[in-house]
């Protein structure tokens, strides 16, 4: 799930600054399970927005909100549809997607981001959320007992803990597990100590972000004349 | 300021604060009539959008009051409406209004004189910091009325589009 | 209503006619109106004297108007009276302004005056006085006591009110009515009695403060009904007076009343009185009863509680100070012999504690030390509430009081305490709290003879340590304090248990004598628009007074959908129920509001009148405008009539919304799974077998009995062995249980009700269905770590010292020294938990010991000896029989040798030594721990565990043997260390609040209850990890839903759920947003928007909130 949480109200009305009328639109998949841009966290933002505006004078700008479906297909903006050439603005609950989404479907209003997207994690505990992977490109969550050590040792760690590592615990965070010490305990359990005995070559970053902007095509899943774009 | 009078909304749980103030009354403590309680089944109900929309409608302050920590009915509502009530605190702040114009009060079913206290606490704190800008522009006791008005003038039908329950 | 009938008159007072009784004076027809004219010297039920003229209303003659005085002028048919013009002020102002110079020194005139805008006189004032002649004080005297004892003498300005020769009257009776009803305060008792005035102190506050002779007997009095004084009512005692049965509009008050005598036919009796605080004169010496400052731990309770005399402040009831030193003074009236009082009230010390923390927390600085022999902190997390309270700054000093001093000037109290190196000090009070014992009272002694039932020695029900709930008489059962003192949450449990024991006796005539009563068929309301009936009391003048009725209902008739506004006298009277319901079906109202009292009591009321009326129990809502409005705001009535109004409108703006809601009913299957075959899970199962309920009882040791096969005895000599054989005797012969040994539980499933569980065996796994669960795992001793146990054979724990000595496999030397150490490895850092049984376990122990080796020395090192209840007494008889107890600190506990001879070290803190002891055997108090397997049970059945790993009940104090999640109990040590006795309480405790559910076929599932909207849901789980009862779960199509027969409907999910997919019925946000909207709204509503072209893209409908301009 991407994970991400909102931007301050002040940050939001800013943005928005010389607007007459903005529409809010939430997201209904992972920022709605992270409690972040889903049709609660849309209404409060407005409501909160619209005061905001009113207490600096510009209570007449008109600020409405929608959430819908999911924001990373343009099928769901048919939802909007015909409403959207109401707003000169419109305000993306959703992650970096959505937001960039949104402003592929409406070519001619300006489209800002009311989230700021984190990464891809789990949740921890209620309301605590963990990044767990950081889409290298390139998985080798089998060399390390499925614990990423790219996302989760503070250092990027490959072989081994560093000095650092005080009883199960990082010394960069006192609040972070030490990824290797969780890999270390997974492998035992599992049996294949023997794996991490094994140098594990550096990462191929071509396949991140290092490489430049990234594409997936599946050949199998194009059909001639609609895709892939070029 | 002398004739302004702040309109207070309070969220009030079934339980305790609302039997408190019940209690209040049978205690005939007297106590400024600035306050309108709604009543919830447990202030876990409370909603921070609700207090927002309050603040949003108008009114000057906002008061949430639960059980004692540890004798929420329902376990730990009380618990959660206090994390709620911050939550929208650190939002007010944001949008630029006062947070003090929104607090939460914990009390036992058995405390109407804590009941009158609070309410009375609130009034002052609130004619302190004076109307809220939300209110219409003439912001005096005046405005209230004004918006009651407008109030039952604007309660139409089209209110109405019932929640298929 | 337009025909006048013979005995009725018509008369309009300020523009609204209404109708009254002939003979009915002008003021009599405005307040029969709800009309307010001010009064002094009128006073219902007394006679017209028309002496002070501030009545004064205009009435039409011919022509032209007249003034008269409303109180005495009589109302004729056709009269036209007007109350507030500008005449009527004015003369009413100088009629004010003549009273002033008459009384200038009342200030009750002074405000009143005041209150009609009076703040001056401009008239030359009299030098002094307080009395305007108004008379009532002659009239009440007079009249209603029949005493005459004063009257108005002489003429003209010599007028005054005096007693015959100005001398205290020996007609006067001292009742106080006088001055009681003196408008202006002028009435000096003293001046008028040869009597001695006595404040009307009663039970009320405690004692505290002068409470009326008609009162509630005490604050949570049920019925709140209040009851007449006797003893100092004038009526009964001279057959005067009756002033109140006149004043009471209700006509309630009935002198007739008699006791009386109800022949039952019962099956069972349960015996549950109570207790008696001891009598603190009995204890003289340390001053109640004579030393105000000095008072009782009831009345101190009183004295902090927030609705109490002083409204929670601490206040000396001396001199109304605010005490700065306060002292607690322990065991008055318990283990104390000299007053036959030789067992422990067992509840004291954590009363204290708790009183100790409160005053503290009401009075910042309070010093609080409490004076106490033992500190008996036994129950569940109570030592971890003692260590709390010491950090606080409570301070405990281990020290017997003799007596207190009172300080002749500050009436302080001066004590004498020991040092812990039993040096004496003095030390100085400012207010003394006697911790008093809990005694039987008194009269139970004749009612016990007459139900047949033997008390003990101490005038307690008789019970045996086996038996706890049956007294000496079958059929009839104790509960509570009766039996022997003890807290709310043993008190409840002992409660339920004892209704156990009876259910269990009258299980066949269960659900013999119910009645149904049977409604109409709900009307379906919906496509019809809302339509609503607003109905406003006047709660008599209660709202009527403060609250103008009439306004609110005009301006109600105008509020959106409203279809009908009335207002009644008292809507919740039973013919104004029957009309109300005439007028639902009559106007057909589908929603109704009731602007009256508080729903609290009076919501469920007017639902059974709504079904009644055929319409659905949740389409009626109130508005709360008396306790929160009238009552609280009568000094501003127009803002209370405004405040009223708003309250009117948030309600008929919310009730737009209401819907219909179904209650609906789940089959509930009668079964019970019992987890754990000790004493605690045999006791529940046979209890509940015992009243026909199918038990499964699952053990996962090869034989029942747990922990009590180790023990023998109890301290009352029952034969624990045997009681386990015939219980297992029972378990076995009994055709409702099922026993399942060397298993265990491996899934359970499903919730209250209807539980599917797998019990896994060698034999394979069986799945059961069954109602409830009840969790009855046990707990066992620990084998401690510490003085060398299991290092040398002659350290062993209590447990196997109470085996061996059981089995008797047991030998000493004839004068050998046995040293018992208690809390080994408990009330400690590592287990703050105290394990209840082993002070009394060690000296049972040490009483066996003494008999059979009564050369034997035997010492015991303890901290605190918690021998609680009747147990003080064992510990009095060790101490008689010459069993040495030594105390020790925590921080110096003692030091034992092991290796060839034992060497005992151990610090006498008293002495300031040590101690050296060679013993021959050691047996250490080891701790009772949760069995482990405890999280195996916690995780099955998602119920919570304290931090010391016992499981964790709904509620402390309340709910002692429920979990929080409906259906699944708990009982035994799993719940915390107790006795065998305790453990059988609990159980049974279990069987009757299990009963509450199985004796059902259908359960109720309340209309308020959450529901998931499917197509919004995102499973996100927000709802499944914060609801405290596991109500939503995810459903076979990955969406959440949620149980309704779990669900308590507190909304918790509902205002977390981040794609609004939750609502909680009869709460959802609409409908508490209606309200705010009501309130106040100055922006236009919120309108729904359609999508536009949601079915050609197969897409659902987003969820808009467009704000329209």
């Amino acid at each position: 799930m991407i994970v991400a949480n909102r931007k301050n109200v002040q940050e939001i009305r800013d943005m928005i600054k010389g607007h007459k009328r903005v529409l809010l639109v939430g997201c209904g998949t992972c920022v709605t399970v992270c409690l972040a841009g889903g049709e609660r966290e849309t209404g409060i933002l407005g409501s909160a927005l619209r005061m905001s505006l009113k207490l600096i004078g510009r209570g007449e700008v008109v600020v409405d909100e929608c959430t819908i479906e999911r924001q990373c297909d343009d099928a769901f903006f048919d939802a909007i549809g015909s409403h959207g050439a109401e707003y000169d603005a419109i305000c993306s609950f959703g992650c970096g997607v959505g937001v960039q989404a949104l402003a592929e479907r409406f070519p001619n209003t300006a489209v800002y981001p009311g989230l700021n997207t984190q990464f891809m994690g789990l949740l921890e505990s209620q309301g605590v959320w963990a990044e767990k992977c950081a889409g290298c490109g390139n998985c080798r969550l089998g060399e390390f007992a499925g614990i990423c050590p790219i996302t989760r040792c503070a250092k990027h760690l490959f072989n081994g803990p560093c000095g650092g590592s005080r009883e199960g615990k990082c010394e960069v965070r006192e609040d972070l597990d030490c990824a290797w010490q969780l890999i270390y305990d997974r492998a035992k359990n599992i049996g294949s100590l023997d794996k991490l005995e094994e140098i594990a070559l550096p990462n191929d970053w071509s396949t991140a972000l290092d490489g430049g902007p990234r594409k997936v095509v599946r050949e199998d899943q194009c059909i001639a004349g609609l895709g892939p774009k070029a | 300021m002398a004739t302004y009078e702040p309109l207070i909304l309070a969220f009030c749980c079934h339980y305790c604060a609302y039997a408190a103030a019940d209690l209040a009354g049978s205690m005939r403590l007297q106590y400024p009539n600035n306050v309108r309680v709604l009543k919830l089944p447990c202030t876990g109900k409370l909603e921070v959008n609700f207090i927002l929309a309050a603040f949003e409608r108008g009114v000057d302050g906002v008061f949430v009051a639960g059980c004692l920590e540890g004798g929420c009915h329902y376990m730990e509502g009380n618990l959660r409406a206090r994390r709620r009530v911050e939550r929208a605190k650190v939002l007010l702040s944001e949008i630029g209004l006062e947070p003090e114009r929104l607090e939460m009060f914990n009390l036992s079913s058995a405390q109407g004189p804590r009941f009158a206290e609070i309410v009375t606490e609130m009034t002052t704190r609130l004619a302190e910091l004076g109307p809220s800008p939300f209110r219409p522009a003439r912001g005096a006791e005046e405005g209230v009325r004004e918006m009651t008005k407008q109030a039952e003038a604007h309660l139409t039908d089209e209110a109405h589009g019932c929640v298929a329950a | 209503m337009d025909a006048t009938t013979s005995d009725r008159i018509m008369v309009t007072v300020d523009g609204r006619t209404a109708e009254v009784p002939v003979g009915a004076t002008i003021l009599n027809a405005a307040r029969q109106m709800g009309v307010s004219i001010p009064t002094l010297c009128n006073y219902r039920g007394l006679s017209c004297y028309g002496a002070c003229r501030v009545c004064l209303v205009e009435i039409e003659r011919g022509q032209g108007r007249q003034l008269v005085a409303s109180c005495s002028y009589p109302a004729e048919n056709g009269l036209v009276v007007h109350t507030e013009t500008a005449v009527v002020k004015v003369s009413r102002q100088t009629v004010l302004e003549l009273l002033l110079a008459q009384a200038p020194d009342s200030t009750e005139l002074a405000e009143f005056a005041a209150g009609l805008g009076v703040e001056s006189t401009p008239f030359t004032p009299k030098a002094e006085g307080k009395c305007i002649l108004c008379g009532l004080c002659a009239r009440v005297c007079n009249e209603m006591m029949g005493r005459g004892a004063i009257n108005l003498y002489g003429r003209g300005i010599a007028k005054q009110v005096k007693t015959a020769w100005s001398e205290q009257s020996d007609q006067c009776q001292a009742c106080g009515a006088c001055a009681f009803v003196c408008p202006t305060g002028a009435v000096d008792l003293k001046t008028i009695t040869s009597r001695r005035l006595r404040p009307h102190n009663t039970g009320y506050d405690q004692f505290l403060t002068a409470r009326p002779c008609i009162d509630l007997a005490h604050p949570q009095a049920s019925p709140r009904v209040p009851y007449i004084d006797r003893e100092t009512c004038v009526h009964f005692k001279s057959d005067e007076c009756g002033l109140c049965s006149k004043v009471c509009g209700a006509g309630a008050i009935d002198y007739g009343q008699m006791t009386e005598a109800i022949d039952l036919q019962v099956g069972s009796v349960v015996l549950t009185p109570g207790f008696e605080a001891f009598d603190a004169t009995r204890r003289g010496e340390f001053g109640y009863g004579f030393a105000p400052n000095v008072l009782t731990n009831v009345q101190f309770e009183r004295m902090l509680s927030a609705s109490g005399p002083t409204r929670g402040h601490l206040s000396r009831p001396s001199d109304g100070r605010a005490p700065k030193r306060l002292a607690f003074i322990q065991c008055v009236g318990s283990r104390d012999s000299g007053c036959d009082n030789d067992y422990c009230s067992s509840v004291c010390c954590m009363a204290a504690t708790k009183e100790a923390i409160l005053a503290m927390e009401h009075e910042p600085g309070l010093e609080v030390t409490v004076f106490f022999l033992d500190l008996r902190a036994f129950g569940k997390d109570f030592d971890r509430y003692y260590e709390r309270a010491q950090k606080l700054g409570v301070r405990y000093v281990r020290s017997f009081i003799s007596r207190t001093y009172e300080m002749p000037g500050t009436k302080n109290l001066r004590l004498v305490h020991m040092t812990p190196e039993m040096k004496p000090v003095e030390a100085e009070f400012d207010m003394i709290v006697l911790s008093l014992g809990l005694e039987p009272s008194a009269s139970l002694h004749d009612q016990a003879e007459r139900l047949g039932v033997v008390l003990n020695r101490w005038g307690f029900a008789r019970t045996n340590e086996l038996q706890p709930l049956d007294t000496s008489r079958p059929g009839v059962y104790v509960g509570g304090a009766f039996q022997e003192p003890k807290d709310i949450p043993d008190t409840v449990m002992q409660a339920s248990a004892a209704a156990a024991r009876a259910m269990s006796l009258l299980a066949p005539a269960r659900g013999t004598q119910i009645r149904t009563k049977s409604y109409p068929p709900q009307r379906d309301i919906t496509d019809e628009p809302p339509r609503i009936g607003v109905f406003v009391c006047h709660c008599g003048s209660n709202i009527a007074s403060v609250v103008d009725v009439e306004a609110v209902v005009k301006k109600a008739g105008k509020f959106p959908n409203v279809i009908l506004a009335e207002h009644n006298v008292y809507t919740c009277a039973s013919n104004n129920q029957d009309l109300m319901k005439e007028k639902i079906i009559a106007n057909k109202l589908n929603r109704v509001v009731v602007a009256s009292c508080t729903p609290r009591t009076h919501e469920p009321i007017f639902r059974d009148t709504l079904r009644d009326a055929g319409l659905n129990p949740y389409l009626f809502e109130m508005a709360n405008i008396r306790d929160q409005c009238s009552w609280v705001h009568s000094a501003t009535p127009e803002q209370a009539t405004a405040k009223a109004t708003d309250l009117v409108r948030m309600a008929v703006g919310r009730a737009g919304l209401l819907m219909p809601l179904q209650e609906d009913t789940v089959p509930v299957n009668n079964g019970v799974l019992v987890v754990g075959g000790g004493i605690a899970g045999m006791t529940a199962a046979l209890a509940l077998a015992d009243q026909g309920f199918p038990v499964h009882l699952v053990e996962k040791g090869d034989q029942l009995g747990g922990t009590i096969r180790e023990l023998h005895h109890t301290l009352d000599h029952g034969d624990v062995q045997a009681f386990l054989s015939q219980s297992i005797d029972r378990l076995r012969a009994s055709k409702h249980i099922t026993v399942h040994l060397d298993s265990h539980v491996a899934k359970v499933d499903g919730n209250v009700g209807g539980f599917t569980s797998k019990v896994v065996s060698e034999e394979g796994t069986i799945e059961i269905k069954h109602g409830v669960v009840v969790v009855a795992t046990g707990a066992t001793e620990l084998k401690p770590q510490s003085y060398g146990y299991g290092q040398s054979d002659r350290v062993l724990t209590q447990l196997e010292l109470s085996d061996r000595l059981g089995k008797g496999e047991f030998d000493l030397p004839a004068k050998a020294t046995v040293v018992m150490i208690q809390c080994v490895e408990q009330r400690s850092e590592e287990r703050p938990f105290c394990s209840r049984v082993c002070c009394t376990t060690a000296v049972r122990n040490a009483l066996i010991l003494k008999e059979r080796f009564p050369k034997a020395r035997i010492m015991v090192l303890y901290r605190d000896m918690r021998t609680y209840g009747f147990r003080e007494a064992a510990y009095r008889e060790a101490r008689e029989k010459g069993v040495l107890f030594v105390r020790y600190d925590a921080g110096q506990p003692p030091v034992l040798e092991v290796g060839g001879k034992l060497r005992l070290k151990v610090r006498e803190p008293a002495l300031g030594q040590d101690l050296m002891v060679e013993p021959d055997m050691v047996v250490l108090a080891a701790p009772m721990t949760p069995r482990a397997d405890r999280k195996e049970i916690s995780d099955l059945l998602k119920v919570p565990l304290n931090a010391d790993g016992f499981f964790l009940e709904a509620h402390m104090k309340l709910r002692p043997v429920d979990f929080a999640s409906e259906g699944l109990f708990i009982c035994g040590t799993a719940h915390s260390p107790k006795f065998i006795t305790e453990s059988i309480s609990q159980a049974n405790a279990v069987a009757a609040r299990a009963a509450t559910i199985l004796s059902h076929k259908q359960m109720p599932v309340s209309g308020q209850i959450a529901y998931v909207d499917p197509d919004k849901c995102v499973s996100c789980m927000t709802c499944v990890h914060l609801c405290a009862y596991m109500a939503p779960r995810i459903g076979t199509d990955n969406k959440a839903e949620v149980q309704g027969v779990v669900c308590m409907g507190c909304g918790s999910c509902a205002s977390e759920c981040p794609a609004k997919a939750i609502q909680l019925r009869h709460y959802v946000d609409t409908q508490i947003l209606a309200a705010v909207n009501s309130l106040l709204f100055a922006e236009p509503v919120e309108k729904p928007v359609q999508a536009p072209y949601p079915e050609q893209v197969g897409v659902a409908p987003p969820k808009w909130h467009k704000n329209i301009n």
